[in-house]
């Protein structure tokens, strides 16, 4: 599970979260949205302390971490959470195989189980020996998902991965994340791209100037209660 | 000309290899010096703020004023002012170097400032350590977008090394200013020195632009 408690963030002199509350599930598909600004990305990357909070709590798979913090984290939890970026940042040296295997740290990891059947899956076995500038930018978000995935985490995060995709491709990947959450994987993902993924999310997180306004269930489309949302959907 | 510059090359070959000899020894320890030490100076110039401000406050000095300024009080009034007599040689090889280890050290910090951070913190995500992020990623990503900076700025050394005749080093071209002194064919004499100075910064800067694009192609990808 992760938890953040009354989570503060700013940068400079703006305020860009204010007293986050949230609780993600293992086997849970979240749904992070809000206007342009309202500090998705700053959420997630608190979230899974890839920038640290200014005051609050984290509790990530039964580690507590706390803010401000007094001194350096000993256990970090990567890679049992992962993340992958709107702009994928690939490693630009490597081949798409190399980007994959990397972490796996051995010398030749092709015939693993995990990375063969990502690969197939994925369909990127044509693409592993190219580079990513070689790639279009729906097979090198298949990469970047495949390099996310081959640890096999316990929660994914993705930030807008959706954005540059078409309809196909963008079915794809959220086909790929109801089989992560059917594995027990929990996904927190950012996307402009409500329809897509009304249908296979379990909870809804509203964040509009760095607040969670609402939070729920599919409900929350047919019957908002803030004027925030029903402005939003409209 | 051309004849009579090969003449000319031929009848002063012993002057003209020892002159070289002496610009090649010259520029491999500044090349060296400024290398090893620029780097290390530039890596730990992203770490630590006041050494970034030494090198920034040296380097904004050191471009206002001539290469050739500086050799001339080095070599001259601070030797009479200490009482001490360096060689000129080393004068100049303290001066270049010292050049060299600022450009080295503002590139690398450069290029080691403009790598995207999420190249490392992906790195991070996957579990790998400080060590083998450095090595399999920072290290490579910055050594490529770097390379052709740093090969410019070794021709570029090259080139100052011309300075060095002026405070009495015996390298090519004070070499090249004696022969001239005995044949009267300056034209001639220039342009073999032209051929050497293309023959050695051709391939250098050719190869720069080669890393260049290549390297700007693969990372195109940020």
């Amino acid at each position: 599970m992760i938890k953040a408690k009354n989570l503060y963030k700013s940068i400079g002199s703006s305020e860009i979260l204010k007293d986050i509350n949230l609780e993600l599930k293992k086997g849970e598909i979240n749904v992070l949205f809000g206007p342009s600004g309202s500090g998705k990305t700053t959420l997630c990357r608190n979230l899974s302390l890839l920038d640290n909070p200014d005051k609050g709590e984290v509790e990530i798979l039964d580690h507590k971490y706390s803010f401000p913090q007094t001194k350096k984290f000993t256990k970090l939890p990567y890679p049992k959470i992962s993340f992958v970026y709107q702009q994928l940042f690939l490693w630009p040296h490597l081949t798409n195989e190399e980007n994959i295997l990397l972490a796996l740290g051995k010398e030749d990891n092709t015939e693993n189980k995990d990375f063969k059947e990502l690969v197939d899956f994925l369909e990127i076995k044509d693409i592993l020996k190219r580079y990513p500038n070689e790639a279009s930018i729906g097979q090198k978000q298949r990469v970047a998902i495949a390099r996310a995935l081959i640890l096999n985490p316990e929660f994914i995060f993705f930030d807008e991965i959706t954005s540059a995709l078409d309809i196909l491709q963008t079915k794809k990947i959220a086909q790929l994340i109801q089989q992560l959450k059917a594995k027990g994987m929990g996904v927190l993902l950012i996307t402009h791209n409500l329809d897509q993924f009304k249908l296979i999310a379990d909870k809804f997180i509203f964040l509009h100037n760095g607040t969670i306004v609402e939070n729920g269930s599919f409900d929350i489309f047919t019957n908002p209660t803030t004027k925030e949302l029903k402005t939003f959907l409209q | 000309m051309l004849q009579d510059t090969l003449d000319i090359i031929i009848r002063n070959k012993e002057g003209f290899l020892k002159g070289l000899l002496v610009t090649f020894q010259i520029c491999v320890i500044v090349w060296l010096i400024g290398l090893v030490i620029g780097t290390f100076i530039g890596y730990f110039s992203t770490i630590y703020k006041i050494l970034k401000n030494i090198i920034r406050t040296l380097s904004f000095v050191l471009s206002g004023v001539p290469v050739l300024v500086f050799l001339f009080w080095l070599h001259y009034p601070a030797q009479s002012l200490l009482h001490i007599s360096v060689d000129p040689f080393y004068t100049a090889i303290f001066m270049l170097s010292l050049l060299n280890i600022i450009a080295v050290s503002e590139i690398v910090n450069n290029g080691v400032n403009n790598l995207p951070k999420q190249y490392v913190e992906v790195a991070k995500v996957c579990g790998m350590n400080s060590k083998d992020t450095f090595i399999k990623i920072q290290f490579p990503l910055i050594a490529r977008h770097i390379l052709p900076s740093l090969l410019t700025a070794q021709v570029n050394t090259l080139h100052l090394s011309l300075f060095a005749s002026l405070i009495s080093v015996e390298e090519i071209f004070r070499v090249s200013q004696r022969i001239i002194s005995i044949e009267y064919k300056p034209v001639e004499v220039y342009t073999a020195l032209g051929i050497f100075f293309l023959i050695v910064s051709l391939p250098i800067n050719g190869f720069a632009i080669y890393l260049k694009n290549k390297y700007n192609r693969r990372l195109d990808e940020k």
